[in-house]
């Protein structure tokens, strides 16, 4: 589904993302780790294409995404969510449900209907026309992936999902994750949730300051040698 | 009651509100009373309605929005004047001259915050000085251009016509996928961008569509006083007005910029009326104070306060 291939990012001097290479088969999760400024994030900035990478090449489903703005990508189906959740502040929930689908042929009573009922199914359609910003932290987690379910995208970014989230709340997030992978999509997950990245990817990536040190199953990862000292230090 | 019949109901009324208005204002030169009060009460909810769309809806504060008043008012005028076409030329060439000075204005709109302000405020003082060195023959040099003629009435009809169309415009927007599409943007363009919104071509809708009810604003105005030069077209007062009745409203909101406008003119008025002398102070005093307690606004502030006014104000 997804190919990058030598990918790399170069910030001024600062080489954030050094020549990596991975693939992200149909219907699949793969998890992205790695201390901070490992570059987990600038990988998937580069992806969903708010970066512009310096070399390498990713292509999605046939398509090459370098030099494709973020829109574009979004249409293609490739949703994300962020690290720091980014909802519209000032939308209402609903709204900010529907933002993705603005350009949809349905009409807005479909798309109204169909924005409430992700919001119930999470327990948030009673505060469905309070402003996004009125929401906890965890909660503004769960809309944003709200969102990314209404744009009905194949492949979905998860930037720490579960980062300052009530684990309530994480057993929600995780319902979600399960529920959308059994509908076939697929997800790359960077997460400092370690249990959660173990217990939800078949694949994962491990990185450090910005190189690949190790690839592979859980198990595979957790006796790696390399893996330990970059999270733990010799 | 459900979102969209709360919707249905509240714009029914606010529909029903401007027709009425629509009719009361319609009826006043017929009963002998002063237009230029009212004229100049439309004109700045015209514009302050039109900046909204810039500033309230898409996130982006044009200092320079007088530009485009300007260049409507001279399209007009050269229009009418330098080439004895009649005054519906003249507004058709108005608004061709907004839309094109919107477009040459457009990249612009990549800068966000305060450097897009400044910018904006530059091209609104490069268009004056150029259009100052125009030859007379060209755009009336540096002592403009005197139309020869006026219609007060007409042009207070005018006026009216276009507050309403304006007004009618906003409440669409307020309501409308595209209008949708413009806050988002106006909250988090990156984000906007990133969930599938083509925010260049977003953005630049609204642009033009404030710019051109500007531009037909410059044009009634130049109507009305049968005169047009470039101190008075451009000048940065325009914008400042539009900028601070918007905002004393709440920017973002349909009914923002009416309130807002209607409360500062009348407080204006008061003042002059009472403290001649102390005018520019006390309205300034006036202005600080609603930036301090109420910053987002009157009706801003009041659905800030009570949440569930969102769902009556808009």
């Amino acid at each position: 589904m997804l190919e990058v291939n030598a990918l790399r990012k170069v910030f001024g001097g600062l080489v954030a993302v050094d020549t990596i290479s991975f693939t992200v088969p149909e219907n699949s999760i793969l998890g992205l780790i790695g201390v901070n400024g490992s570059g987990k994030t600038t990988i998937m900035n580069c992806i969903n294409g708010i970066y512009d990478a310096t070399e390498g090449a990713i292509n999605f489903r046939g398509t090459n995404l370098v030099g494709k703005k973020p829109y574009e990508i979004a249409r293609l189906g490739i949703g994300r969510t962020f690290q720091v959740p980014r909802l519209f502040r000032r939308l209402t929930l609903t709204e900010n449900l529907m933002v993705p689908v603005l350009e949809d042929s349905r009409s807005n009573a479909e798309l109204t209907e169909k924005a409430n009922a992700l919001l119930a199914e999470v327990d948030l359609y009673r505060i469905r026309d309070n402003h996004a910003e009125e929401l906890s932290g965890g909660q503004q987690k769960l809309v944003e992936l709200l969102r990314v379910m209404m744009l009905n995208p194949d492949l979905i970014l998860l930037d720490e999902p579960f980062a300052g989230v009530h684990p309530n709340l994480c057993k929600v997030f995780l319902d979600q994750i399960l529920k959308l992978k059994d509908a076939g999509k697929s997800f790359i997950l960077v997460s400092h949730d370690l249990t959660s990245v173990y217990s939800l990817s078949e694949h994962l990536l491990v990185l450090n300051q910005g190189k690949k040190i190790a690839e592979g199953n859980a198990a595979d990862i957790q006796h790696n040698p390399d893996v330990i000292e970059a999270f733990l230090g010799r | 009651m459900s979102s969209n019949r709360l919707v249905w109901t509240r714009t029914s009324i606010w529909l029903g509100f401007l027709a009425l208005l629509a009719l009361g204002l319609g009826l006043l030169p017929a009963y002998g009373f002063s237009l230029a009060f009212w004229f100049y009460l439309l004109l700045w909810i015209t514009l302050a309605s039109g900046l909204n769309i810039m500033a309230g809806f898409t996130g982006y504060l044009p200092f320079g929005y007088v530009a485009f008043y300007g260049i409507g008012a001279y399209a007009a005028a050269v229009t009418v004047k330098m080439h004895g076409l009649p005054i519906w030329a003249g507004f058709i060439a108005a608004a061709l001259a907004g839309v094109v000075l919107s477009l040459l204005f457009a990249r612009t709109m990549v800068l966000r915050g305060i450097y897009f302000s400044i910018v904006s405020l530059a091209l609104a003082v490069i268009c004056r000085l150029l259009i100052a060195a125009m030859p007379e023959d060209v755009a009336g040099g540096s002592y403009g251009i005197a139309l020869g003629f006026s219609n007060p009435d007409g042009a207070y009809y005018a006026m009216l016509a276009l507050m309403l169309a304006t007004l009618l415009t906003v409440t669409w927007l307020a309501q409308s996928r595209l209008g949708m599409a413009l806050r988002a943007i106006r909250d988090d363009p990156d984000t906007a961008e990133t969930v599938g919104i083509n925010i260049g071509r977003v953005r630049l809708k609204a642009w033009v569509l404030s710019a051109v009810i500007a531009s037909m604003t410059g044009a009634i105005e130049a109507w009305y006083t049968s005169i047009v030069d470039t101190e008075t077209a451009f000048n940065l007062l325009v914008s400042t007005k539009a900028v601070i009745f918007a905002v004393a409203g709440g920017l973002g909101t349909v009914i923002g910029p009416v309130v807002g406008t209607v409360v500062m003119l009348i407080v204006d008025d008061l003042i002059w009326q009472h403290f001649p002398v102390l005018n520019v102070f006390l309205l300034g005093l006036v202005i600080v104070l609603l930036m301090m307690f109420l910053p987002s606004g009157i009706v801003g502030s009041l659905i800030r306060a009570k949440p569930f006014l969102r769902r009556i104000l808009f």
